[in-house]
């Protein structure tokens, strides 16, 4: 593991940080642009990648993927594979319109794109619904639609799990950058915790579970869909603490010290502490 | 795109939810502010407002112009509302929409029309020239409860900006400039403000200050304008569902209680203000009797 490296817009990605498992082809994460590609001719084959916003290189060696991890946007761009929160506008017939962000063109989302969706048993989403789904492409130039689905066109599930109409429950904003952060906490690779430093969640997940634990989506357009209805009377309590402690990490920018103490006061407040 | 983007089912839904258990968003209660930051730049009236995460920049100006001719006493006031794109994306330049129209209204009847701003002492020779205060209200971030904000830092504005001192001499008109003259504070009669109660569940939950979400999922407004002294000079239910008429009397009060808490608030920020500039401001120089 090599030591955290910083980029600048336009900065190439030095080949050292780009994992070297050969088996998977390598796979960009948001920020990031291939410049050149090894052809199997040229030795050694090496991939030329710029960055195109400033962020931390980081890698899976696992998975062979690196991504920028990029600082809060107030806008969300679509990136594809990137898991969003949707909200439906309107349907037509073959695709629902979604809002991904408000004030934005709709995005796509294929009215058969469900797991298990055929003509007959397709989800009759109406106006103001949310669907947990992924950025399938983005289109090319200006004006290009976005196209969502929930579901991996290869297998016809859903993948990752989840994905598709979320019901009940409540919808907090955050900004991309602590979207980004929560799935990586939740993606737990060793490296994230030092990096993200996201110690809410786990603290949250220990403090509530005798209340039944609580669900949790996370969109990278900035959007927390949060679900405590296992917690009987006090589903709407749980809601609350649990959207106020992810939104205020995010605008104080805490510590991990700082959030177990935030997350012990605010549920404290909310007569929720066990 | 000039509407506001709505809210999902499920917000709007979790919104009535928690409000019929009198939980909030935010973990404010019914009655509470969001937390108020009054901050004042260079200048006499210049004031910056946070409620929130709303925010507001009030400028006050004046200048010498010629009364109407049928109130040539009287001297003019004027307050502005733009709603730009900077505010919310949902708002477009150059094209006023209803919230606009609203606000502006709300604007003018509390502080306008119940003479907050004692016009007549803004006359500086009859029917000649007068005094033209205007106060420019620019929204850089919105997120609900505009026209309380806007009250608020209005009515701060006012009583923060100091004009030049003008007089009469032989008939000609005299403007002092500030570096002559110790500038004059506007005459304020009474200090109203404006309070929206949100009706939620068809009147049973009642809350203040709203953001631009508990707005959305509301059904509707009643607006009071009061003042220190329990006056009401302003009170509007324009739309909406129907409030029990006692309620009305009942959040009258509440809402008086409001008035004095913020208007003590103002007090507050703008004697720290005013006494950070007399230290080393203009009034230190140009006073007439020096430590010798």
């Amino acid at each position: 593991m090599s030591a955290p490296l910083i980029l600048l817009p336009g900065d190439e990605v030095p080949s050292d940080h780009l994992p070297s498992n050969n088996s998977n082809p390598l796979k960009l994460g948001p920020g990031l642009r291939l410049l050149s590609q090894p052809s199997s001719k040229s030795t050694p084959a090496t991939h030329v990648l710029t960055a195109t916003q400033a962020g931390l290189v980081t890698t899976d060696a696992k998975r062979n993927t690196v991504s920028l991890l990029s600082f809060s946007n107030c806008r969300y761009i679509p990136t594809v594979n990137d898991l969003v929160i949707a909200q439906i506008h309107h349907s037509s017939v073959d695709y629902f319109h979604c809002m991904v962000t408000p004030h934005t063109a709709h995005a796509l989302l294929g009215q058969l794109s469900f797991e298990g969706a055929s003509k007959k048993t397709r989800p009759m989403l109406k106006q103001g619904e949310l669907v947990y789904a992924r950025v399938l492409s983005i289109g090319v130039g200006a004006g290009a639609e976005v196209e969502l689905t929930c579901v991996n066109p290869a297998t016809g599930k859903s993948d990752p799990g989840g994905l598709g109409p979320l019901i009940g429950g409540m919808v907090f904003d955050v900004s991309t950058g602590m979207a980004a952060r929560l799935l990586r906490a939740s993606s737990s690779s060793e490296q994230s915790d030092i990096i993200d430093g996201l110690a809410v969640l786990s603290e949250l997940g220990k403090k509530l579970e005798s209340l039944g634990g609580f669900e949790l989506a996370v969109g990278r357009n900035g959007k927390v869909w949060v679900d405590c209805s296992n917690a009987g009377d006090s589903a709407i309590k749980a809601t609350i603490a649990i959207g106020r402690c992810l939104q205020t990490t995010d605008e104080k920018s805490l510590n991990p010290a700082d959030q177990k103490k935030l997350v012990t006061r605010i549920l404290r407040e909310m007569n929720l502490a066990s | 795109m000039s509407k506001e983007a709505p809210l999902s089912v499920a917000e709007r839904e979790f919104i009535l939810e928690a409000l019929r258990q009198d939980s909030r968003l935010d973990g404010r209660g019914a009655d509470q502010f969001r937390p108020l930051k009054i901050s004042f730049g260079e200048e006499y009236g210049h004031v910056k407002l946070e409620l929130g995460k709303t925010s507001i920049v009030v400028r006050i100006s004046s200048e010498v112009t010629k009364p109407r001719d049928d109130r040539p006493f009287d001297g003019l006031f004027n307050i502005n509302l733009e709603m730009t794109a900077m505010g919310s994306p949902a708002w477009e330049n150059g094209r006023s929409n209803e919230l606009e129209a609203y606000v502006t209204h709300v604007l003018d009847s509390v502080i306008r029309r119940s003479n907050a701003l004692d016009t007549e002492s803004l006359c500086i020779l009859k029917g000649v020239s007068c005094w033209s205060i205007r106060a420019d209200v620019h929204i850089i971030d919105y997120d609900g409860n505009l026209t309380d904000a806007a009250c608020i830092a209005i009515m701060t504005g006012l009583q923060h900006f100091r004009r030049p001192d003008a007089v009469v001499r032989d008939g000609q008109v005299v403007v002092y400039g500030v570096e002559e003259r110790v500038p004059v504070a506007l005459n304020i009669t009474h200090k109203p403000l404006s309070i929206t109660f949100n009706t939620f569940n068809e009147g049973h939950n009642i809350i203040l200050d709203a953001t631009r979400k508990e707005e959305q999922a509301s059904e509707g407004e009643l607006v009071v304008g009061i003042n220190n002294g329990g006056e009401v000079c302003f009170m509007s239910k324009f739309s909406g569902a129907p409030i029990d008429a006692m309620e009305v009397v009942t959040r009258t009060r509440v809402a008086l209680e409001k008035v004095k808490e913020l208007n003590a608030q103002i007090e507050k920020v703008m004697q720290a203000d005013l006494a950070k500039r007399a230290k080393k401001g203009m009034a230190e120089e140009s006073r007439a009797e020096n430590d010798r």
